[in-house]
């Protein structure tokens, strides 16, 4: 028995390259909610400062993160213990740490890590992260020094349509680079697979699974890293509708291209709940009724005639939970005009279960790096801002009971890069 | 389609998330294969309980557990239990032998009595090693031969995914290799040596097989280190691709130079390891470091100097798909008949396996092992 289970070999040439520390390193400032034990904050801030595994070697960031801007500090708080061990400035204000005191910019690049946090949530149940509030900061100080400097943005840009208009805006108005996601799209995927650019897909199913309004965009970008290789590029969208638990079943029933879809997606999980007595199961839509009442779905058209449908399978809790939910991981298939099937996981080594790090930071961590020292992210902005639009306008349907909502704000048209992005070395 | 080919597991006891569950249910239930949900319908599998009492002789009995699982199993995908091995094995084209948990290989009746009973043609799988010495796993492996009956072994380790997906290329020039485990012996020793071997023997000239090893523990281990019979640069290469360090990461989810910060021999548990001389003058070490990772991770230097690491992959319970590659590769060799890895690496782990347990009993001191040298 020899080879690996994906049965391709991979010789070292591809992907990332290694990021060389420059003599004189670049200064970043960190944005963030919280840091604390497995916090998005805490996997960036340590990235920074302590390195990462990276292409077999323990890599050290050539960034210096040389700010920070935390805004809550629970008792578990590990900023001030990071500060204090690394000689990083704790700032009470985001001005602040973007210019240590100074009247001009004293850092090459900016992180906005938005998540995690005790912070109140709206109507929908999407917690109001201060992503927007962060970032207006970061413009304003951009605005009033006259200079900027690139930005990273975690996870989609704010919880608000209209505030991620402005975000996308701002950034185009001053002409600083911006990229934002999340490390979905650059994490392992098993197996190590990347669509071709041009490819003639006509449909994307993402399978994936958590909180509605703030889990989704992990599914939903997923999906479009992918999506937006096909032929032509990305196209936009034109509608949004939502489904849930029998509508979904239903939706299931009547297209079977999308069941093909949602069912290859779930042959790369590894984590789809069993039957009682067993350890895993054959996908089916039967067994998912019996391990997922509570399902939802997210149908989604593009203006090329692309079909874009997320999955999600929350398994028994009336509320999301891991314990309950039918699955623990994330999934694509794509489907090409002559019937090929693309399908592959994304692989996050989820702490604590899985792991005791959030590896996925690491290649979202080296993009940032490339792009503070290029001044070029390293996929379009358009594609985080037609996701968090998709994220929006999908939770949007979803508590408007499935209403099918015209989406002309995200008729976003853009080319991806050429990539691979994944984790690959 | 040929016609339908029974499969016996002969297995010592069955519970859910244990290496004979996974693949018998896989046989039963199907397997993820490829993108798709694979039925290997052609196969109608029976199961036995292997002779605890001695050479083909009584039956065990299962657990209470076990038996309600098995019946699950029988009314719902209509698994067969046979009640006496040799009938099982006699009505079989391919049989499937898993060591209770904590073995690292059958008991020896089990086998025999297996082999003894099997078909000519038979396709055999020994879950784990073949046998605990070489003179064992040679006097099986004559009896398969005079029964005409194809015998392989292993694990999951050298079929699951890495991460990066990764591997030496062939021919390549190889210098020193590392592999960093867990867990009680003899099975940390098979797991690094089940998913090293198969890497380091696609090098040039291909495995000649081990001229000698050496035990270390404690202390010893990182003097050894230091003293550079094994190299801790490439340690610090294996360690890279963990995702479980523990220590620091634990209490705080930090990510750790483990290796640059001296932490490694602060956190190790009864650290222990064994160097492997190879014939051809290839260096591995096989470490098994309890409280640094969790995870098995390795490293290879080429003679160029360039490196290749990667972690094994093990997912999570309760599926562990890294079952359905072996599945995969067993549905193979059960249709085709061919062994899906040389046999000579099933002769050298058993052999390795007897190196590595009369080794730690002289800490320290070479071992010369010729009888795995031409292997």
């Amino acid at each position: 028995m020899t080879g690996a289970a994906a049965g391709t070999v991979l010789l070292p040439t591809a992907g990332l390259t290694a990021v060389k520390r420059p003599a004189k390193p670049k200064r970043v400032a960190l944005v963030t909610t919280i840091v604390r034990k497995f916090s998005h904050g805490q996997h960036f801030v340590d990235r920074l400062l302590e390195g990462y595994g990276w292409h077999g070697e323990h890599h050290t960031s050539p960034l210096d993160l040389v700010s920070l801007y935390v805004e809550q500090f629970p008792e578990t708080d590990s900023s001030h213990e990071r500060c204090a061990r690394h000689g990083v400035k704790l700032c009470p204000t985001i001005a602040e740490a973007l210019t240590l005191g100074t009247s001009r910019l004293a850092v090459d690049g900016v992180l906005i890590v938005g998540e995690h946090g005790d912070y109140p949530r709206d109507a929908k149940g999407q917690p109001l992260y201060p992503r927007f509030r962060f970032f207006k900061d970061v413009v304003k100080t951009f605005e009033r020094t006259n200079q900027s400097v690139p930005v990273f943005q975690d996870k989609h840009f704010a919880m608000d349509w209209r505030e991620a208009q402005e975000t996308y805006r701002d950034a185009q108005r001053l002409g600083f680079p911006l990229m934002a996601g999340s490390s979905l799209p650059v994490t392992w995927r098993l197996p190590a697979i990347e669509i071709p650019l041009g490819t003639p897909l006509v449909e994307s199913v993402g399978v994936g699974y958590g909180h509605h309004g703030y889990y989704d965009i992990h599914t939903i970008e997923t999906a479009q890293s992918m999506s937006e290789r096909r032929a032509g590029g990305e196209a936009g969208v034109k509608s949004v509708q939502a489904y849930k638990n029998d509508a979904v079943w239903r939706l299931l029933e009547e297209r079977p291209t999308t069941r093909r879809l949602c069912l290859a997606a779930l042959n790369r999980s590894q984590t789809l709940a069993p039957a009682p007595g067993y350890t895993f199961a054959e996908p089916s839509v039967e067994h998912l009724k019996r391990v997922s009442p509570f399902a939802v779905a997210y149908v989604f058209e593009h203006l090329d005639g692309f079909r874009t449908t997320i999955f999600h399978f929350n398994g028994t809790g009336t509320a999301f939970s891991r314990d309950t939910a039918a699955l623990n991981d994330f999934s694509y298939a794509g489907l090409t005009q002559s019937g090929e099937v693309f399908s592959t996981l994304m692989y996050l080594p989820m702490p604590p279960t899985m792991s005791t790090l959030a590896s996925f930071f690491s290649p979202l961590v080296n993009h940032i790096e490339h792009m503070v020292l290029t001044g070029r992210p390293s996929w379009p902005i358009e594609r985080n801002y037609l996701t968090t639009g998709m994220t929006l306008f999908a939770v949007d349907s979803l508590y408007a009971n499935g209403a099918k909502l015209d989406t002309p704000d995200l008729r976003i048209r853009y080319q991806p890069t050429p990539g691979p992005h994944f984790w690959l070395e | 389609m040929p016609p339908p080919r029974q499969i016996a597991f002969l297995l010592d006891d069955f519970a859910l998330q244990t290496p004979a569950q996974q693949l018998l249910d896989r046989f039963l239930l199907g397997y993820r294969r490829n993108g798709s949900f694979h039925k290997p319908d052609a196969f109608r599998v029976s199961y036995s309980l292997s002779p605890t009492g001695g050479e083909g002789g009584v039956r065990g009995r299962p657990s209470t557990e076990a038996s309600s699982l098995l019946q699950q199993r029988v009314t719902g995908h209509g698994l067969q239990l046979t009640a006496d091995l040799p009938t099982a094995v006699r009505e079989a084209d391919a049989l499937v032998i898993v060591p209770g948990i904590g073995s690292a290989s059958p008991p020896e009746p089990l086998l025999a009595a297996a082999l003894a009973h099997a078909r000519r043609g038979t396709a055999c799988f020994v879950f784990g090693a073949l046998a605990s010495s070489l003179a064992t796993a040679r006097t099986r492996a004559a009896l398969a031969n005079a029964r005409q009956v194809t015998l392989a072994s292993g694990t999951e380790w050298p079929l699951t995914w890495r991460l990066p997906q990764i591997d030496l290329p062939v021919r390549a020039s190889l210098d020193e290799a590392i592999i960093v485990v867990q867990g009680p012996s003899p099975l940390a020793e098979l797991q690094a040596l089940d998913a090293l071997l198969p890497i380091l023997e696609r090098r040039a000239g291909g495995e000649r097989g081990v001229r000698q090893v050496k035990f270390l523990a404690d202390r010893e281990l990182w003097r050894a280190g230091d003293r550079r019979e094994w190299s801790w640069p490439l340690l610090s290469s294996a360690l890279s691709r963990s995702d479980s360090p523990q220590g620091d990461t634990l209490l705080d989810g930090r990510t750790q130079d483990l290796v640059g910060l001296g932490v490694v021999p602060k956190l190790a548990r009864n650290p222990r390891g064994w160097l492997l001389e190879h014939a051809d003058g290839v260096r591995t070490a096989l470490l098994v470091l309890e409280g640094v990772v969790a995870d098995c991770n390795f490293a290879l230097r080429l003679k160029d100097g360039s490196e290749i690491s990667a972690q094994l992959f093990h997912a999570p319970v309760p599926g562990q798909e890294h079952f359905s590659p072996l599945a995969a590769t067993l549905e193979d060799f059960f249709r085709t008949g061919q062994a899906p890895a040389p046999f000579a690496r099933s002769l050298l782990t058993a052999g390795l396996l007897d190196a590595c347990r009369q080794s730690a009993a002289q800490p320290g001191t070479w071992l010369r092992t010729p009888e795995i040298t031409g292997l």
